[in-house]
């Protein structure tokens, strides 16, 4: 199982006059079998935390820990832009990030391409892919290599309802028959309501501002009342973190 | 509220299908348009230009028409040249031989030394500012000065024409290098570093292909400015090679020599890119969707400008 231990969590980019405050204080453990969804406004630190917890950017204070069973976690990361290599084909993409080129390896790559919808598209360049279905290899490339802890930035915002529809469910079945652990950023809150047990709200200026569980069953249907309810009651909080804001 | 739909009309009802005689009619049209129609165009053009003139010069200056040189004795020359019947001491394949062995020596060393100052200088700030206006000296000096410098001292062997070229092309090596190091994709680093991919690897699968269109910009500037140094360096300060033949049909009064051997010229470096280094670029940069190996355009005064505007920028 892994574990995330986050303390007195800060981080700055620049001196002076340019100094932009990304995260502020922010205190946070995170264990077991969890999907925590990350919401909040836009340049609130969501993907600097992302970067801080996979060794990216480094704090400016503070301390990040990421276990599994004693040892460093093996982490995988979807970022917001999919940041392929555009002079190898998908395969050789997905072969990259591998510990080895076993057939076994391989054969993994090519039953996560299928899994997102692109096993035939293996040979091409992701400059003769749509935006959408680079950004689905950026999905597959972090799936392929069974992480400890899964980070996804806004997975799917650059797809289509239908497709995002069904990667959310593959998504939820992956984190539900592996129990890892996912980390995921959105800006959709009914999408962090339909798929997590845990969302956190952060707000301009970095701060850690709610930490809401949700103990609802699974699959969660949108239309269901308890999960509009919950929805609703994430909106409203988002709401008045806005009015404080402003 | 009412949702209405219009389709957008068809190309068909719009406009009749143009009919067997007006196709035929259009087919002149077609050819004109057509990229070969262009190419075909340049040398008939050209070939018009020049016999327009000779026309002109002979109607105003008659006694002109023994040193003007006409396409039917270049012509002639160039065969001549071609089955290796010529009054020059070497023939044409052993004065290419000579010109070639010289180009690829000063290009091979101007590549890697380039490579190495132009790596250094992008990557360290100290370097480049140490470097940076030498570099923009030797880019500035015109190859014929090198061409003489180097002829004062080595005198007649092979070292003043490839000292020459590396000369010519080196400036334009580190330009590029130091652009490409610049332009590294930090965002795939940092992709690579939060999958824990080794070193190793990842300078082979992202430093290296990120760097390539950077090095082949260079090469093909390093040839081709390398190429006309030689030329120079030869007709100063050589005594065999393509720049020295030129010389001496120039000496001998023989206009046709001189136009037919820089004909050759032409022709050999249109072969060059065409044979060696269009079907390597097409290879290594087949994931890109179109083709554009020209990255940093080097001109003298338009880059110390950039240049200024990016170091303020930094600041
Ligand atoms: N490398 C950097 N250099 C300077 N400032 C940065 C850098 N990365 C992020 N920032 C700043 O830190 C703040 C947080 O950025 P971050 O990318 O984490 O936001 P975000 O919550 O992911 O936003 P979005 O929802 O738009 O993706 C922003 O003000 C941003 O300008
Ligand atoms: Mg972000």
């Amino acid at each position: 199982m892994a574990e995330i231990r986050i303390k007195n969590l800060h981080k700055e980019f620049g001196t002076g006059q340019d100094k932009v405050v990304a995260l502020e204080n922010v205190n946070l453990e995170i264990t077991g079998h969890s999907f925590v969804s990350i919401v909040g406004p836009s340049g609130c630190g969501k993907s600097t935390l992302l970067n801080i917890l996979t060794g990216i950017e480094t704090p400016t204070n503070g301390t990040v820990d990421i276990t599994s069973d004693g040892h460093v976690a093996a982490p995988g990361y979807v970022f917001q832009a999919a940041r392929l290599l555009p002079w190898r084909t998908v395969t050789d993409n997905l072969l990259f990030v591998q510990e080895d080129r076993s057939d076994s390896t391989k054969q993994r790559c090519q039953r996560y391409l299928e899994m997102v919808q692109l096993g035939d598209k293996g040979d091409k360049f992701p400059g003769e892919l749509s935006g959408g279905m680079q950004q689905r290899v950026g999905i597959a490339r972090a799936f392929s290599i069974e992480p400890d802890v899964l980070f996804m930035d806004e997975p799917f915002s650059h797809l289509d309802a239908i497709t995002a529809r069904a990667l959310r469910r593959e998504l939820h079945h992956m984190w539900d028959e592996t129990k890892k652990m996912v980390v995921f950023v959105t800006h959709d809150v009914g999408e962090a309501v339909e798929l997590s047990n845990r969302i956190l709200v952060f707000a301009k200026g970095g701060s850690l501002e709610d930490d809401i569980q949700i103990d609802l069953p699974f699959p969660r249907d949108p239309a269901d009342d308890e999960v509009a309810v919950a929805k609703a009651h994430v909106l409203r909080k988002f709401e008045e973190l806005d009015l404080l804001a402003s | 509220m009412t949702v209405t739909e219009t389709r957008p009309s068809t190309a068909d009802s719009s406009r009749p299908a143009p009919t067997p005689a007006q196709r035929v009619a259009a087919i002149p049209m077609q050819i004109a348009k057509s990229p070969h129609f262009a190419r075909v165009l340049f040398p008939i053009a050209l070939f018009a230009v020049w016999l327009l003139s000779l026309a002109a010069v002979e109607e105003i200056w008659p006694f002109a028409v023994d040193v003007l040189p006409t396409p039917s004795e270049v012509g002639a020359f160039m065969w001549d040249e071609f089955i290796t019947d010529t009054l020059a001491r070497k023939n044409l394949y052993e004065t290419f031989y000579i010109s070639l062995r010289r180009l690829m020596s000063g290009f091979a060393i101007a590549m890697v030394l380039g490579t190495a100052l132009g790596l250094a200088m992008g990557l360290s700030r100290a370097t480049n500012a140490f470097c940076h206006d030498w570099t923009m000296a030797i880019l500035a000096m015109p190859a014929l000065a090198w061409a003489l410098f180097n002829s004062i001292i080595f005198g007649f062997d092979d070292r003043g024409p490839i000292l020459t070229v590396i000369l010519a092309g080196i400036p334009f090596v580190i330009v590029n290098v130091r652009e490409g190091v610049r332009n590294t994709p930090r965002e795939l680093f940092d992709m690579a570093r939060s999958f824990q991919v080794p070193q190793s690897k990842v300078i082979r699968h992202v430093l290296v292909p990120s760097l390539m269109p950077f090095m082949f910009a260079a090469a093909r500037y390093c040839f081709s400015i390398g190429w006309k140094g030689l030329v120079i360096a030869e007709v100063f300060g050589g005594q065999d090679g393509a720049g020295w033949t030129i010389k001496f049909w120039y000496d001998a009064h023989r206009a046709h020599g001189v136009v037919g051997y820089a004909a050759f010229f032409v022709i050999f470096a249109i072969l060059f890119e065409r044979l060696v280094f269009e079907p390597i670029s097409r290879r290594a940069f087949r994931w890109r969707p179109q083709l554009q190996t020209e990255v940093v355009e080097e001109a003298f005064g338009e880059h110390h400008e950039h240049y200024g505007e990016e170091e303020t920028a930094r600041h």
